[in-house]
């Protein structure tokens, strides 16, 4: 009975109409160097987006001018645009970059400007308001305010990471272990994702979407252990498995995070602020998730039986379909 | 002479409506760069025409007790779903004041804590869902469409579960005749609303 339900469910991820995909946001970036007077080197490096080019193309301003003949190259995870521009006498302030098509996407594009004086500026632009305007160094609490958005955006809509809490607290049982289990999940990826935005260690995307997949598929059946009142390693000692998925998971947070061409004095104040909006969407949804278990009890909904394997039977079948899916991509890019 | 009370609720009434009526007629659609679901959780949440009918409807239900509140948990996004999808195939613009009579209706009823049997307070909330999601899909066929009714159908569950439990779980008189004040701002700012529709100062 309980193997047919997972059967099911994986089938209806598996013919779904619409893709089942967890997110698939990563950034944009547009570097644009100062090679001579007036003359700029931009890199314009398109993120692919759900396996297609991405809708979103860079425009410049109207004044500046093309020098030599454009370049494109397409990468395993990106396309790559090159040019040489002259802005003319107007320079580079002031002058306004659009994103015709990123309106429609949940891309963050990062503008980063390098001067020949060694003065370095970074913009974020994001969907809702499609262009930037190139200007100095901005104040800190600008920056901060930017990059606090982007981490509570990225584990948003990281359904993955947001699952892997989910079914962390199914399995926990009792206050002290669930504050237990979500600071050692919290510690473990702030760890790896400060070592990966700082350049100490990288782990290349396609394994780490697989094993990030395979860390919720490993939650499933403990979950389901727990709804027959069987014990494991997992549910004696959530936190420790918590401690080391989140390792992994810390990982994918930093992809969310670029800081390819980043000004050294504000790479601080991005993966702080990064990481603190990441831990204010888990808190959020860790929130209204025991907030609803609250609020079941106090309504007195009684569910039926089938309703209450439910999510452990979710989030092993998601699981597994992600980490079938990732593992094939993963297959297919070697 | 109005006293402080009376002075405060006046501000509020202004303030409430004041928000609620402009957006209808600009119709917005919001866009929050993370996709066609949150769109529609933020059209929610930023809506106040559809947001403070939902706040009404819970608080109604929490006061009328768990049994009311598990409908409405249940069947207002279930309605609010149906509208919404029939809202995408229709092609009419609505002119009557719903919201406005919404607030009225609903805020009415917290306010005077009105004991009407479960078996009126479930085809109330189905109607409400049901008008408010036809608005919803009229809205968002030109942006976002099916996935933001989804969006909407999830916050509204979420919306209605927590605070018809929290109401339930008020136990003592003061803080549910806080409710019902708050009930009666409610009404009030409809009433304007409908003064404002009547006078001709908005479509």
């Amino acid at each position: 009975m309980h193997r047919l339900a997972f059967y099911l469910i994986f089938l209806f991820f598996l013919g779904a109409p619409y893709p089942v995909l967890a997110h698939e946001s990563q950034p944009g970036t547009v570097e644009i160097e100062e090679i001579g007077d007036d003359r700029f080197k931009i890199v314009w490096r398109a993120p692919i987006y759900y396996n297609k080019p991405h809708p979103a193309r860079l425009e410049l301003p109207d004044n500046w001018q093309t020098l030599g003949q454009p370049t494109e190259r397409r990468r395993a995870s990106d396309i790559v645009f090159e040019r040489v521009i002259s802005t003319g006498q107007q320079g580079l302030n002031g002058s306004i970059l659009r994103f015709p098509g990123l309106e429609t996407t949940i891309t963050d594009v990062y503008v980063r400007v390098k001067r020949l004086d060694g003065s370095q500026a970074t913009n974020v632009v994001r969907p809702t308001k499609p262009w930037t305007e190139l200007r100095g160094e901005r104040s800190w609490h600008e920056t901060s305010r930017e990059y606090l958005f982007l981490g509570f955006h990225h584990i948003l809509l990281g359904i993955d990471h947001l699952l892997f809490v989910l079914g962390l607290l199914l399995i926990v049982k009792g206050r002290m272990m669930l504050i237990k289990t979500i600071t050692s999940f919290t510690i473990a990826h702030s760890i790896t994702l400060g070592i990966a935005t700082l350049g100490y260690a990288q782990a290349p995307l396609p394994p780490l979407n697989a094993a990030i997949a395979l860390s919720i598929l490993f939650l499933g059946p403990e979950i389901v252990r727990v709804k027959r009142g069987q014990t494991s390693l997992t549910i004696r000692y959530p936190w420790l498995i918590a401690f080391g998925f989140g390792l992994l998971h810390g990982f994918g947070f930093a992809s969310g995070l670029s800081t390819t061409g980043m000004p050294r004095a504000e790479l601080p104040w991005a993966l702080l602020w990064f990481n603190v909006g990441v831990e204010l969407g888990q808190l959020l949804f860790v929130f209204v998730a025991l907030g609803l278990v609250w609020a079941f009890r106090i309504l007195q909904v009684h569910w039926p039986r089938w309703v209450l394997w439910l999510p452990g039977y979710t989030v092993g079948s998601l699981g597994a379909y992600w980490t079938i899916q990732r593992t094939v991509m993963l297959i297919r890019g070697l | 002479m109005m006293t402080s009370k009376a002075k405060s609720r006046l501000l509020f009434t202004i303030l409430v409506a004041a928000v609620a009526l402009p957006s209808r007629a600009l119709a917005h659609l919001v866009n929050t760069g993370m996709g066609p679901v949150y769109d529609g959780i933020g059209h929610l949440l930023l809506t106040p025409e559809d947001l403070v009918p939902v706040l009404a409807l819970s608080c109604y239900c929490g006061l009328r007790g768990a049994r009311a509140g598990r409908w409405a948990m249940f069947l207002l996004p279930a309605a609010w779903c149906l509208g919404g999808f029939v809202g995408l195939r229709l092609d009419l613009e609505s002119t009557l004041p719903i919201a406005a009579l919404s607030f009225l209706l609903l805020g009415g009823l917290v306010a005077a804590d009105a004991r009407l049997p479960v078996q009126m307070i479930v085809p109330l909330t189905a109607a409400v869902g049901i008008v408010h999601g036809v608005l919803n899909g009229l809205i968002l066929k030109t942006g976002p469409g099916a996935p933001a009714i989804l969006g909407i159908m999830g916050a509204l569950f979420v919306i209605v579960t927590l605070l018809s439990a929290f109401v339930v779980s008020l136990e003592r008189s003061w803080p549910r005749i806080a409710v019902r004040v708050a009930g009666s701002w409610v009404a009030a700012c409809g009433i304007l609303m409908i003064a404002w529709y009547f006078s001709g100062q908005v479509s």
